[in-house]
């Protein structure tokens, strides 16, 4: 009953024009960088952060929540009709969409990949507005011990994740947890690594880092080829998939749903890993798997509904502890500091009307997009022939006004370009972003709750191993630093790599 | 990968040079975390952290140049092979300039010309649509920004913007 009262609440405040604005701006931005390839969620997300000043927190985390998911319904049509990803999450999609899109069947791969994000966003809310409430009261039980190994472990699986070898992935961990703490000791208010500038004494931005690493570097790596693009010309119809195809596709979207809900709550996992997971136990589950790979709806289904709804699971771990799992939500961590607001385990219970108001829009937002994604799909056809010779200069513009007018300070665009260059650099020799940004994010959380748990414990180190949630944290991660060196095991992870960054 | 474009202890071994720079900067934050003082594990300083993450940071930097060393690694050059290698190269002089003349110069006398290099040097496009285009964006954000959204863009030694 509570939970109705809270959702009536949540749809109170979703409902309000501005809101319901900010909520369609956030899809269809989110659609577009989806569609576009070359510009993920990530980097438009930070291209938006400074915009989330303006309004209220509900607003500004509205539309950047909007951002997230309207991507993953906006890379499929890529995927589907140019055989480019449009994001990392739809790369999945391409194998057996763009075949069904040669096959003449454009219109029923659409329609399956939308029909199927919808009911899978729809599950992954309804089960938000459950199980998040019951984390958070567990969640108060956690000390900074269990903060800590739970951080530790979501760094580790980020990093086993990450495509290239995990010393590389482990590297470019401890070079951001290092980043995150220049600036003043939050302890004893020493300075860190300022090299005596004055601009570095409240640390360093995550928008000029972000935006760099995943806005600049991606531009440059892509100038670096001409964009061909192979784009089905045919007139798309029949958006309604038939009888037989969703009799094909109920099974793969039910499963890729809960699989992909659960995936999207395990720190480091997310969007990406469970579309691959998806298609993996769809062709293992076949009775035709030969079909995979030529056009089977299946291979679609699964996918599309395993990014939605770990997209909406990756919530939970950072609405309830206040710890993002992947660098999306580590942006959307960003967007609450913003607004003076901590997300955690009172959030909900301090802040109902921001909890339930994000999740209720993000209902609308299902809704909306499926609209956007439908009828309007003539409208994201005719985008994907933009020419990227005047996209590319158009996004390095914007991502300097961006990371300016988040702080107004020249500074910061010097630290923009610095990571651009960096960020290319380090992708051309095979490291990657992500595991940076998310411990350059987790970086002073991490600190914090070290030295927290060391004082608590008067130095005894074994508070970690002796507290079971904290125990079991670190004994997986430990697991996952092993497990390369397994040669079984080390073919396993290279299966399932991701490249965050694209 | 073949022999030319995968060596193992040669200077042009791309792996090696990710791994020594990652040492090099391991070796620092060792030294700033001790600089900071390290404190005891009853109460850790400020360069405790600091510390242990450059020790973790070497080890894995370690571990790179070992495998670089003994299974070798793709050839700097090759890292560049068949790719537009300029048109980077050209941004990056482009944005370098740029950070160096947002100040002096303020935001409309540095990114009108930003723009038309990159929209004539990336992919050309044709004069007649690049110049309307480097002249009318940054014109229209800067009106955007600084009349309606009332932010301050840098207006430089000029004035101008």
């Amino acid at each position: 009953m509570d939970t109705l009262v809270n959702v009536a609440h949540g749809f109170g405040v979703a409902l309000l024009p501005i809101n319901l604005l900010y909520c369609f701006i956030g899809v269809f931005i989110g659609t577009l960088v989806g569609v576009l390839p070359g510009i993920g969620p990530i980097s438009a997300m930070s291209l938006l952060l400074p915009v989330t000043l303006s309004g209220t927190p509900e607003s500004g985390i509205i539309m950047m929540a909007g951002i997230y998911y309207g991507s993953m319904y906006g890379g499929s049509t890529t995927s589907i009709l140019v055989n480019i990803p449009g994001e990392a999450a739809s790369v999945v999609t391409c194998i057996d969409g763009h075949q069904m899109a040669k096959q003449g069947r454009a219109g029923p791969a659409l329609g399956i990949a939308a029909f199927g994000s919808f009911a899978a966003g729809t599950f992954a809310l309804v089960a938000l507005m459950l199980v998040a409430p019951k984390l958070a009261s567990l969640a108060i039980a956690f000390g900074p011990a269990e903060y800590f190994s739970l951080m530790v472990l979501g760094l580790v699986v980020l990093t086993f994740l990450t495509q290239g070898s995990m010393p590389k992935a482990l590297l470019m961990a401890c070079i951001g947890v290092v980043l995150g703490l220049i600036g003043l000791d939050s302890i004893t208010a020493q300075p860190r690594l300022t090299f005596g500038r004055m601009e570095l004494i409240d640390g360093i931005g995550l928008v000029p880092v972000v935006m760099g690493l995943f806005g600049v570097a991606e531009v440059l790596l892509n100038t670096e080829q001409a964009i061909k693009r192979d784009v089905i010309n045919t007139r798309i119809t029949h958006l309604l998939p038939s009888q037989e195809d969703w009799k094909a596709s109920a099974g793969p979207v039910g499963r890729g749903t809960i699989l992909g809900f659960f995936l999207g709550i395990l720190p480091g996992g997310g969007a990406v890993i469970s579309s691959f997971a998806s298609y993996a136990l769809e062709k293992r589950l076949s009775k035709t798997p030969e079909r995979f790979g030529h056009g089977a709806i299946e291979g679609v289904a699964g996918p599309e509904s395993a990014n939605n709804a770990a997209a909406g699971g990756a919530f939970i771990p950072l609405m309830t502890l206040g710890i993002p799992p992947n660098v999306v939500m580590a942006l959307l961590l960003g967007a609450f500091v913003i607004h003076g607001l901590q997300p955690g385990p009172l959030l909900i219970t301090q802040n109902p009307g921001l909890f339930w108001g994000i999740v209720a829009s993000m209902y609308i937002g299902n809704v909306m997009l499926l609209i956007l994604n439908l009828p309007m799909i003539g409208m994201w056809v005719q985008l994907l022939k933009l020419p990227y010779n005047i996209l590319f200069p158009l996004i390095i513009l914007f991502t300097i006004l961006g990371v300016y007018c988040s702080s107004n300070n020249v500074f910061d665009v010097y630290v923009m370009i610095a990571f651009g260059i960096i960020g290319y650099f380090m992708r051309k020799l095979g490291y990657e972003p992500a595991p940076l940004v998310l411990a350059f994010v987790l970086g002073p959380m991490m600190e914090n709750n070290l030295r927290k748990s060391l004082i608590l414990s008067q130095g005894d180190l074994w508070t970690f191993v002796q507290r079971p949630i904290s125990a079991v944290c670190l004994a997986f991660a430990l697991v996952l630093l092993i497990a390369p060196l397994l040669p079984s095991l080390r073919k396993k992870r290279e299966l399932v790599a991701l490249d965050e960054g694209a | 990968m073949n022999n030319d474009t995968n060596v193992k202890l040669r200077l042009s071994n791309s792996e090696l040079w990710g791994g020594l720079i990652g040492l090099a900067l391991g070796g620092f934050v060792v030294w700033s975390g001790l600089r900071l003082k390290l404190g005891t594990i009853n109460d850790p300083g400020s360069g405790y952290v600091l510390f242990y993450t450059g020790i973790l940071m070497c080890v894995f930097a370690g571990a790179i140049i070992v495998s670089a060393i003994t299974e070798g690694g793709p050839t700097l050059a090759s890292r560049w092979e068949n790719v537009r290698w300029s048109k980077p190269l050209v941004l990056i002089a482009c944005l370098t300039a740029f950070a160096f003349a947002l100040e002096p110069l303020g935001f409309l006398l540095s990114s009108i010309p930003l723009m038309l290099l990159l929209l004539r040097l990336i992919d050309p496009v044709r004069w007649t649509l690049a110049i309307p285009i480097a002249v009318l964006v940054p014109l229209g954000m800067w009106w955007v920004l600084k009349r309606l959204l009332l932010i301050q863009l840098p207006s430089g030694l000029f004035g101008i913007g």
